[in-house]
């Protein structure tokens, strides 16, 4: 048998819940970064895949992924899943500041400096330091010195582009396209779950016909599909921590951010037919959720790009591995 | 506000090895199995193939040996399902009673019913059907007439079932009646078990629009049944026969049926595919995986004494719907001759005809999603 939780890995999580929780609530999607950004620091947030020796939390990605659906849910609007990846890839190099993931790149790895282009970085603003792709890898690039053009992605936030000159840089294991796919993925998870929660809830509370919404049967079965549709997502986001914590999760990955992205797209739809207008209006919280759900969807790969993949990789292996290279992945 | 919870399950140490075994197995068998029906292929019946599965130990799985089984685990019992449905091999003739007729004997019967029946289905030579749907009590079950009277020891039996899968293929039917005369809704009901040579049984055939019997009409015309024929407690069969639901619902055969034709798909592509056709074959995989981590979960449960109901019923009609789709996006990813006798257009054109039936059959989508609906709170 492997990959049992021990009880130790269930109270770790709790704690690390209960702790997340808290502080997230609080924040949520008013985070504003120099005002929370050192409170999330000092609960070392950063540090949860650091390895107690390296001064970090010896978290799990099963831990990451408690964390990422907290972090979803509450519509945190600052880089902690993108810095507590980055400084795992740079553990035991000298970097400082905020890490954080560049989804794609244009530019040249020449000895230890990186000349070109980074796009779409989540905070690259406030980085120090980012992870980009590289072949044959990934490269930490020291982006303190970068020239910095301020972009906003359909969720608010910052998704900036960042140019470089001979940056100090160094090679490093990982691939920040699918760990950002990754923690995009346990990220819509989280935001679905919380879109579905408010959903029923106002459907609950919401009068019509001189009954709640919730009494008509379209408006459950409707309720009923988005439900169906965020446990798909958590189900496929929790194999992917698992596969992480194991070894390669290529196939994981790309089978959670296509599903994750699936649901997304139903689920938000729903969510907001259910709400009627209200849910249209700035000041109701279910925007803050579905924008990033949908904004999610497309970064560090979109269907299109993770679905091709996975297929191109199915294809290739040829119709009579399908199944068997399937089971595989969760066989001992 | 009940949702979906997610179970850790461990995979069995003796997964891959049985796997090999089922391979064998239907490698063995294969050439005999109808090529388009294996779209369907938990309806589709194959004795000998039920017995040769008996005969190798994969029946009965997790049943005590004293009745015949072999006290493997319920995950060691799931790896055997999925490849059995992935190979689409024709398991119709023993997989109503392997799923649920012997269960509910051993959860509920007597020491004699189980000696008499267990040990046969676990050899894959007794089959079984469900006696629910009535003309008048489909979706909803509780309208059921078809009665059942005392009389001296034993009970006599009037009414008629429908749309009850493998009756004319089966040896034994368990079947829910109303016991107590007056009685209303779920009140009143037993469950029977009803051998279907006793006389006064009619199964007459009801042709699906594939031109396939599967189905039946079952008809009772006052069938003399001994005392023993009761099954359970008298009174008790509305929640008997909800309880094996979750066992109906939430296994492989909800989101695998189609499988066959998802490799057949592959196979086309081998020799060359457009981007379209690859995201297709990407898009589906992923849902696959993610059923299939929805299902492992709820057998994790259900291996662990638990009842998780609500997951059950997501997982069969999220895996209803996927399996619907998949013939529709095969014919809408490449052109088809559903006149050819390749096995991609057999089955395409077999599955497209039967797909409606997927969220029919174990309750319809809309009953399925009420549950769902009152998981969350809204009824």
């Amino acid at each position: 048998m492997n990959e049992t939780m021990t009880d130790m890995d269930t109270e770790r999580q709790t704690m690390l819940a209960d702790m997340a929780a808290g502080v997230f609530a609080g924040i949520g999607w008013q985070a504003e970064f120099d005002r929370d950004w050192p409170r999330m620091a000092e609960l070392g947030f950063s540090g949860l895949l650091l390895s107690e020796d390296e001064g970090g939390f010896g978290g799990s990605w099963s831990d990451l992924l408690v964390v990422a659906r907290l972090a979803g849910e509450h519509a945190l609007a600052l880089p902690v899943l993108e810095s507590a990846v980055a400084s795992r890839l740079v553990a035991g190099l000298e970097f400082e500041g905020v890490g954080t993931l560049a989804p794609s790149s244009d530019g040249e790895l020449s000895g230890d400096t990186w000349s070109g282009t980074l796009s779409a970085v989540p905070w690259g603003r406030h980085a120090g330091f980012v992870i980009a792709g590289e072949e044959g890898g990934a490269v930490a690039i020291d982006t303190s010195d970068a020239q910095i053009t301020e972009r906003t992605g359909l969720s608010g936030e910052p998704r900036d582009t960042l140019a470089l000159q001979n940056a100090r840089a160094v090679r490093v294991d990982g691939d920040p396209l699918a760990l950002g796919a990754a923690i995009r993925a346990m990220q819509i998870a989280g935001a679905l779950g919380k879109a579905l929660a408010i959903s029923a809830n106002y459907v609950s509370e919401r009068q019509q016909f001189g009954r709640p919404l919730a009494k008509f049967q379209a408006v459950q079965q409707s309720l009923a599909q988005m439900a169906m549709e965020s446990a798909a997502a958590d189900c496929a986001a929790f194999e992917l921590a698992r596969a992480l914590d194991r070894d390669d999760a290529s196939f994981e990955t790309a089978a959670a951010k296509t599903r994750a992205g699936m649901a997304a797209s139903t689920g938000a739809a729903l969510a907001h037919q259910v709400h009627g207008a209200i849910g249209f209006t700035r000041e109701y919280a279910l925007h803050h959720l579905t924008r990033r759900m949908l904004a999610w969807r497309s970064e560090f790969g979109g269907e299109a790009y993770w679905s091709e993949r996975l297929g191109r990789t199915i294809v290739s292996a040829g119709a009579d591995r399908l199944w068997s290279d399937l089971v595989a992945r969760t066989d001992p | 506000m009940q949702t979906f919870t997610i179970k850790p399950y461990a995979m069995p140490d003796s997964a891959p090895a049985l796997r090999e075994k089922v391979r064998a197995l239907v490698a063995e068998h294969e050439h005999r199995f109808e090529p388009a029906r294996r779209a369907n292929c938990w309806v589709t019946p194959d004795p000998e193939f039920s017995r040769a599965l008996g005969q190798a130990g994969l029946l009965g799985m997790g049943w005590s040996k004293e009745y015949g089984g072999h006290e493997m685990s319920a995950l060691e019992r799931y790896v055997v399902l999925e490849e059995l449905l992935a190979a689409a091999a024709p398991v119709g003739a023993h997989w109503i009673a392997d799923r649920q007729t012997a269960p509910l004997l051993l959860r509920y019967g007597t020491e004699e019913q189980r000696r008499r029946w267990v040990p046969g289905i676990a050899a894959g030579e007794v089959y079984a059907c469900i006696g629910l749907s009535e003309p008048g009590a489909g979706s909803d079950l509780a309208s059921v007439r078809s009665n059942a009277r005392r009389d001296g020891d034993g009970w006599v039996l009037n009414g008629q079932k429908v749309w009850t899968t493998g009756a004319h293929i089966s040896h034994i039917m368990i079947g829910l009646f109303r016991s107590e005369a007056g009685s209303e809704r779920q009140a009143g009901l037993s469950q029977f078990l009803i051998p279907l040579d006793t006389p006064g049984v009619t199964v007459k055939p009801i042709i699906d629009l594939t031109g396939s019997h599967d189905f039946n009409e079952v008809w009772f015309d006052d069938v003399r049944l001994p005392a023993d024929a009761l099954v359970g407690t008298e009174g008790e069969g509305w929640k008997q026969a909800t309880a094996e639901l979750s066992l109906e619902r939430s296994g492989p055969e909800r989101y695998l049926t189609s499988q066959i034709l998802l490799t057949e798909f592959v196979r086309r592509l081998e020799g060359g595919a457009d981007a379209g056709q690859l995201r297709l074959v990407g898009r589906l995989v992923s849902e696959l995986s993610a059923l299939r981590q929805m299902s492992m979960a709820v057998a994790a449960r259900l291996a662990g004494g638990e009842d998780p109901a609500l997951e059950a019923v997501m997982v069969k009609d999220l895996g209803n719907s996927f399996e619907q789709a998949i013939p529709q996006a095969i014919a809408q990813a490449i052109e088809l001759d559903l006149s050819a006798d390749d096995a991609l257009e057999l089955l395409v054109a077999y599955s497209m005809q039967v797909a409606p039936s997927f969220s029919l059959r174990g309750g319809t989508r809309e009953i399925v999603r009420g549950i769902v609906a009152r998981g969350l709170g809204l009824r």
